[in-house]
């Protein structure tokens, strides 16, 4: 058989994992992948501005698809670059291979120019990674790769190509000769024991709740639907977190709303006072739980999950069962239907008169303003003027994401990427353009703050290159928001570097990159600036000026419980924080 | 009951590929876990595969978690808690160097032949002692061994079996 060399392996297996778009940034040590990849129409390379905003983009592009991102980096910078994103995708399981290049073999360990021990430095933020010393191996390596990024729980893996194995020649046989890794295999199918004990619980249950997290999304839209008809058939309430909203419509009357920090008094209240917890993919985050020793002490706890590392992790439970969400959903929803088991409403009516007691508190609620626009004012506007795209939104990290999760309309998965676990600034842009390359057709919003949106801004150069239309939705307080809040709420006021000075003119920066830059202050004029941001073909950039001294409510305060919420500004803290709470990030 | 911090004797069989000792042993660190012991060896030249044996402590809920963390590793084939078996082995081999310096020999060759260890090297100046036997005994040993000048010392680290067909599969 014809040998070829390791460049053209990478990129014949690539093209068979049927990759079509890779985001890039060229350098040395990757020198002949770009060659081959130069010699070839079937994969699409996006030439990013930082190794950073490549892996975001990646992400972006796997959420909204549910396919492998693939980003292709040099050695050293090129790679150390990609840490950040490479942690992110880790911490909320989106399924990435990154390649990138390393000094040749007989040269590593030598401090040569740009090496990196990459393989070293990623190893606790990958899901794997490798080091291939041997071009024979490559092929089984790559799908290994992919095989290992998209299954179970799905996450990062870096592969580290030397340039000599680059073009070292091999015989690759293709995908179906190539031996894949074949002892990881995660466990899909749910134990139908443990499912009889949740049925019974199910069925004994007075005040339940669901509590669904990103899994959902993640085992894909089957899921959604399978938990749909069991949230439907069993009319429980279910409140989502932040990485699992679209999983079930939030504009269902069932939702209660997102849960956690700075989750609705109903969501909250309600994962206080259940007395049947499921756990739907989720992993009971530190943000999700407040203080640990006073989350939902009534309660049995269920946890559904693909990740056995999952289960009692910081929350005991009392019943788990691992598989893929999909399918145990769809034996819940088998069983229930075999049992003839009809849920009496009337059990849970006096929960649901509750809750709705909780609901009427309007948690959300705030005083909007004639003469300075409240950013939630603006998001509400930019939801309203939208819905009817069914947008796909990013964000960036601090409070204008939180606002966006409480609200904007989330009714399908896959159309919300925020960076949930590492909350990595910077995130939203790169994503947008993963997820505008992936739909070209799309309405992408990017909802950022002044502050975030500056860690990679130099990506509007790539939105220029590629003419990618995305809507970038600045909720501009001059501040650090969610830093200046709780520099109010927990450091005596004192804002410390919290002030963003010297910002840019953002709608001279805008046309400079030859997008289109909008800009208001007024609240009159929010309406017609989001709709002429609809309008525009091409990128733009809406400078919107909000309130500045504008904070985030409810808000659970670190080392508190659920039912410890501030609701507003006029909310204090009883008493002072503990110190237990001051350590909490 | 589980509360309380026990002793897990945890066998791990691994591929035997550059960095995989880094992903377990990193994993403990990066997560605040415990290594009391640890030794690694290759035991299948054919598979490629190694065997690590980590003793570590702590609660229930904690070991129940490394246990999962470690499972979820990709080189990792197959993982047994032994001290969750019936009945298992742990020995450690230790070695010793005596200073023997103007000193009479005799009694202390005595008792360490009434312990089964061996003397690998005699001079006149050192003696070199090789003991093999549970913790316990290996604790014993140096206390034995204690009025003695111990120059320098090295473990093994503990190494573990189950008895029976509770055994580690490949």
């Amino acid at each position: 058989m014809k040998k070829i060399t390791g460049a053209e392996i990478v990129i014949q297996t690539l093209i068979e994992e049927k990759v079509d778009v890779i985001f890039g940034y060229p350098g040395g040590a990757v020198l002949p992948i770009y060659d081959e990849l130069f010699k070839q129409k079937k994969i699409r390379h996006i030439l990013v501005r930082h190794e950073q905003a490549a892996v975001h983009a990646a992400e972006g592009y796997a959420r909204s698809t549910g396919k492998v991102g693939v980003v292709l980096v040099t050695s050293g910078p090129g790679a150390t670059n990609t840490v950040t994103g490479l942690a992110d995708a880790m911490m909320d399981s989106v399924p990435l291979v990154c390649i990138s290049g390393q000094v040749p073999t007989h040269m590593i360990g030598n401090d040569a120019f740009q090496e990196a021990d990459i393989v070293g430095i990623t190893r606790p933020c990958t899901k794997h990674n490798y080091l291939v010393k041997d071009v024979n191996i490559l092929p089984n390596v790559i799908h290994s790769a992919f095989f290992i990024a998209k299954n179970g729980r799905p996450g990062p893996v870096l592969v580290d190509i030397p340039k000599d194995i680059q073009t070292f020649k091999a015989v690759y046989k293709g995908k179906k000769n190539t031996k894949v890794i074949s002892y990881y295999k995660p466990n899909l199918k749910p134990n139908i024991n443990q499912i009889d004990q949740f049925i019974k619980l199910l069925e004994n249950s007075e005040k339940p709740i669901f509590y669904v997290g990103g899994g959902v999304i993640n085992s894909g839209e089957v899921a959604s639907k399978n938990l749909f008809k069991l949230i439907k058939s069993t009319g429980f309430p279910c409140t989502q977190t932040l990485m699992g909203l679209g999983a079930y419509p939030t504009s269902d009357n069932q939702c209660v709303g997102m849960l956690g920090m700075h989750g609705t008094y109903e969501a909250n209240m309600s994962m206080y006072n259940c007395d049947l917890m499921i756990c739907v993919g989720a992993r009971f985050d530190d943000r999700i739980t407040g203080k640990v020793s006073g989350f939902s002490p009534k309660s049995k706890k269920v946890h559904f999950d693909i990740d056995a590392s999952s289960f009692n992790k910081s929350v005991n439970v009392d019943l788990t069962v691992q598989g893929d969400l999909a399918r145990i959903l769809q034996v819940i929803n088998k069983k229930i239907e075999e049992k003839k088991t009809s849920f009496k409403k009337a059990k849970i009516k006096d929960w649901w008169i509750q809750i709705n007691k909780w609901r009427s508190k309007d948690c959300l609620k705030f005083k909007n303003s004639d003469k300075i626009i409240k950013p939630q004012h603006a998001l509400k506007r930019l939801d309203f003027l939208t819905k009817k795209y069914n947008p796909f939104i990013t964000t960036e990290v601090g409070q204008h994401q939180m606002w966006a999760a409480q609200f904007l309309t989330f009714n399908k998965p896959k159309h919300w990427m925020t960076s949930g676990g590492l909350g990595t600034m910077g995130y939203g842009l790169p994503a947008a353009m993963g997820v505008q390359i992936a739909h070209p057709n799309s309405l992408v919003i990017d909802v950022a703050g002044e502050a975030s949106i500056l860690m990679n801004i130099q990506e509007m150069s790539t939105i220029k290159q590629f003419r990618l239309p995305v809507k970038i939705f600045i909720l501009n307080n001059h501040y650090m928001g969610m830093v200046r809040q709780w520099q109010e709420l927990l450091h005596g006021n004192r804002l410390s570097e919290s002030y963003m000075d010297s910002l840019p003119d953002f709608v001279k920066l805008a046309e400079s990159f030859g997008a289109t830059g909008l800009r208001t202050e007024k609240p009159s004029e929010i309406d017609d600036l989001i709709k002429e941001m609809i309008k525009v073909k091409g990128p733009v950039i809406c400078d919107v000026i909000v309130d500045p001294s504008e904070n985030c409510f409810p808000m659970i305060p670190s080392g508190s419980t659920h039912n410890q919420m501030l609701l507003g500004p006029n909310d204090k803290v009883e008493g002072e924080i503990s110190e237990d709470g001051m350590v909490l990030v | 009951m589980n509360k309380k911090n026990l002793k897990h004797i945890l066998s791990i069989m691994v591929d035997n590929e550059p960095g995989v000792l880094a992903r377990v042993v990193g994993l403990f660190s990066g997560r605040g876990y415990n290594i009391e012991s640890l030794s690694v060896s290759e035991v299948d030249s054919h598979k490629f595969l190694s065997r690590i044996t980590v003793v570590t402590s702590g609660t229930k809920i904690i070991v129940d978690q490394i246990k999962a963390q470690l499972a979820k590793l990709i080189p990792v084939h197959n993982l047994v808690d032994i001290t969750e078996l019936k009945s298992f082995i742990g020995k450690e081999l230790i070695l010793i160097k005596l200073d023997v310096k103007n000193k009479k020999t005799f009694d202390l060759k005595k008792k360490l032949e009434r312990l089964s260890a061996k003397i690998l090297e005699e001079n006149d100046l050192e003696i070199i002692v090789q003991f093999t036997g549970s913790p316990n005994e290996v604790k014993k040993m140096e206390s034995i061994l204690q009025p003695y000048k111990i120059i320098e010392q090295t473990r093994s680290g503990l190494v573990s079996m189950a008895t029976g067909t509770d055994y580690i599969k490949k």
